[in-house]
């Protein structure tokens, strides 16, 4: 037996294992998907004219094996990545679709994140409080506080302090500086719409790797941007770079690929759970682990799949759900409401390396500024000089083309924002009572929709996008007019909530579940609201913290 | 931005085609296309080879530095339509080179291969033109996705194959170490660089 299995080796699951296995506890770290290797398993040193297909996926593959995950960032490098929504379907109601963005294997999706990393502010965690929307968040700003700085520490995040109460500074390391064009974006922006400000992108690779991110054979961001390959370098975080080895040195760590968790073992007698019903994805042979307590961060969805797929006679709404809130308040980020300008005034200077970030506009409505809606949005992007790229659009052949294309062009600016959805109960994960995957797993049915107030935030995203690249002195050359897919913005959360209340949540404040103490819920389920920021920082802090307490509790006999 | 490596690399290239015998802003013959298809043993026939090479390299024809040609846009060209392109994208694209063949005939009483690289240039620069005149979107995209498309043009089977030219000739190891600057691993972040007459635009895979 086991002292904590944790279920999940992603974000938030590699800071679990960590954390337990760091206070002396035999962990079993359980992942559906393949093996991957740090450093091996990688693609960043294809040179671009080694890149297959020009970094194309084929367009057969993207049609019939990835018509989910083709709607993200799936290129030819990373093409391993991705799930095959062939092999692991689900259902949507028609005309409400959700794009769920999955990479199942070792490390999860820590290895694809856009490492954008932000703290959660007071205002964050006292919203549902105040408008109602939502369970009220059991823990405040404060209590987290402690555990983003360790976290932050331990990882490696790129930031300025800027003393924004809307956006909390922290132990960052220097942060990737922002170009001169950003400079004048900068000011234009803050000159013409005070309260407003622009800031270098908060971002967890080490710009300055310190002692403790050595020790883990972890070097300088070498300004590549090629992230999304896997690092070599282990310059940005991820399970596999940073998380995991932390947990392998203790010599307490065990893990367990390509087995899939089919259910968690409930003992109605002591009302704890006893142990872990897995499936090996390529045999399908069954198997049980056992351990004191689990840790489930399995992400938002699979979470609460395995939840409700948990049921019993004693739980017969599925493990931990005595208040049917499993599944429900499913969120995302409003995505892709984009703006692109020209700037044609920019600075004549240019930059050297490819930043892993770019700039970062804070929360202003319903901060220094009034917005028609509730909570608010930010907005990531940056200012760079337009690239060869330009000639695909134009036209132009011969030597005038590779004339055109060989001079710096001018400035160009694309932000993007990132709104804030309201936890709605009918949004929400179910299972499907008819259709079960190749391993018998009933599928999930995700229902989920923006509501009235994420289209008002929508509109306002854009009018107030184009208006700083006006006030920038550019123009707007395109618009992306509409959201993204719910799931698009690859940050579903809430479907197992904190709360104060058992009645209306599924986690007290040590995300620990209401109806199971021995069981903790760290991964994006946990989240009783999402702010606007992105969100892997608090599943990390919420880990790290929960890991903790559980850990206390133990020893304390309590579990 | 100096960057000497690259420099040398551009200097070796140089030589190079001076000594293959190249001529700057020449473009290739007749001749010299029919040889180049040989060599790469495409799964194009060879007249339909012939063809997207002539197109490729008076899109992108040798100057001072490599062309299309030399950096065997045409073969990758050719790997594309096996290995991505969907059975729909390869129509299109085989489509858009024949058009431009039946052009030549039509404006030029000859294949579009068998015409001298001023000709050719002449023809496409006007087909292009053309070609790429913005249109009113006819397809339902929204949001990102028409964002991403970008503006609709007039001829998007030609616009999709000069793309394609495009991206693996500025992708290709003869275009990032002479046309622009490449390197695989810059070393760290420097937020403002001087720019001087001999900086030159970046290149790589990424968006910006």
């Amino acid at each position: 037996m086991f002292d904590a299995i944790v279920v999940g080796s992603g974000m938030s699951g590699g800071i679990s294992a960590k954390e337990l296995c760091e206070r002396g506890l035999k962990v079993l770290v359980i992942e559906r998907g393949r093996k991957l290797v740090h450093g091996e398993s990688y693609t960043d040193n294809l040179q671009p004219w080694e890149v297959p297909n020009a970094g194309m996926v084929p367009e057969e593959d993207l049609a019939r094996q990835y018509k989910i995950q083709g709607n993200s960032f799936i290129t030819s490098p990373t093409q391993q990545y991705w799930v095959r929504d062939d092999e692991n379907p689900y259902i949507t109601p028609e005309n409400k679709p959700f794009d769920w963005i999955r990479g199942y294997h070792l490390g999860g999706r820590s290895i694809m994140w856009g490492r954008q990393t932000y703290r959660l502010s007071a205002q964050d965690f006292e919203a549902n409080a105040k408008d109602g929307h939502g369970s009220d968040w059991p823990i405040r700003y404060d209590d987290l506080a402690p555990w983003y700085s360790h976290i932050e520490k331990f990882i490696g995040v790129a930031g300025s302090q800027e003393g924004l109460p809307q956006l909390p500074d922290g132990d960052f390391l220097p942060a990737f500086a922002l170009n001169d064009g950003e400079l004048q974006f900068k000011a234009a922006i803050e000159k013409a719409f005070p309260g407003r400000k622009v800031i270098p992108g908060r971002v967890a690779n080490l710009s300055k790797a310190q002692p403790h991110h050595e020790e883990l054979g972890r070097m300088d961001c070498q300004a590549r941007s090629l992230c999304d390959r896997g690092c070599t370098y282990g310059a940005y975080h991820s399970s596999l770079s940073s998380s995991l080895p932390a947990a392998e040195r203790t010599g307490n760590l065990t893990i367990v690929t390509d087995a899939i968790v089919h259910s968690l073992i409930h003992d109605p007698k002591t009302g704890k759970i006893t142990g872990v019903r897995t499936i090996d994805q390529n045999t399908k042979a069954g198997n049980t682990y056992e351990a004191k307590i689990v840790f489930l961060n399995a992400s938002t969805i699979g979470t609460a799949q395995i939840l409700l797929n948990s049921r019993s006679e004693a739980m017969p709404r599925g493990l931990a759900n005595s208040s049917d809130m499993v599944g429900r308040h499913l969120m995302d980020h409003l995505f892709a409401l984009s703006i692109a300008g020209l700037i044609p005034n920019g600075p004549n200077t240019f930059y050297h390396g490819r930043r892993p970030t770019g700039l970062y506009i804070p929360r202003f409505r319903n901060v220094t500024e009034p917005g028609d809606f509730l909570r608010g949005y930010g907005y990531q992007g940056g200012v760079s000089r337009m690239s060869w790229r330009s000639a695909i659009g134009q036209p132009g052949i011969g030597a005038e083309l590779k004339a055109r294309t060989s001079k710096l062009g001018p400035w160009f600016t694309y932000i993007s924002g990132f709104g804030e959805m309201l936890p709605n109960p009918e949004n929400r994960v179910t299972l499907s009572a008819t259709k079960v995957d190749q391993w018998g797993i009933p599928l999930v049915e995700v229902n989920c929709a923006h509501g009235p107030n994420e289209q008002k935030m929508a509109k306002q995203i854009l009018e107030d996008g184009k208006a700083m690249i006006q006030a920038a002195g550019g123009f707007v050359v395109s618009v992306a007019d509409a959201p993204g897919t719910p799931g698009l913005g690859i940050h579903e959360m809430g479907t197992a909530c904190m709360g104060k209340d058992p009645k209306t949540s599924v986690l007290n404040k040590y995300n620990q579940a209401h109806d199971v103490p021995n069981l903790f819920i760290t991964d994006g389920a946990a989240m009783a609201s999402g702010g606007c920021q992105n969100p892997s920082l608090t599943y990390m802090a919420l880990s790290a913290r929960a890991a903790h307490h559980a850990t206390e509790f133990l020893k304390e006999g309590k579990l | 931005m100096s960057d000497p490596f690259n420099m040398d690399r551009r200097g070796l290239l140089q030589r190079a085609l001076v000594l293959a015998g190249a001529t700057a802003a020449a473009g290739f013959s007749p001749a010299a296309l029919a040889k180049a298809a040989a060599k790469d043993k495409p799964s194009l026939d060879p007249a339909s080879f012939a063809l997207l090479s002539a197109i490729a390299d008076t899109i992108i024809p040798r100057t001072e530095s490599p062309g299309a040609v030399d950096a065997r846009v045409p073969a990758k060209f050719d790997a594309l339509l096996v290995n991505w392109a969907s059975p729909e994208r390869r129509v299109e694209l085989t489509e858009a080179m024949n058009a431009i063949d039946r052009a030549a005939k039509e404006q030029q009483g000859e294949l579009f291969a068998k015409l001298t690289p001023e000709k050719r240039k002449e023809l496409l620069v006007a087909y292009d033109k053309a070609a790429l005149k913005p249109v009113a979107r006819k397809d339902k995209l929204a949001g990102m996705r028409a964002m991403m498309a970008g503006p609709s043009v007039a001829d998007p089977g030609y616009a999709k194959m000069r793309e394609l030219l495009i991206l693996l000739y500025y992708y290709s190891e003869e275009a990032l170490t002479t046309e622009l600057v490449y390197e695989h691993s810059p070393g760290g972040w420097t937020p403002s660089v001087k720019v001087t007459p001999e900086t030159r635009a970046t290149g790589g895979l990424g968006m910006f």
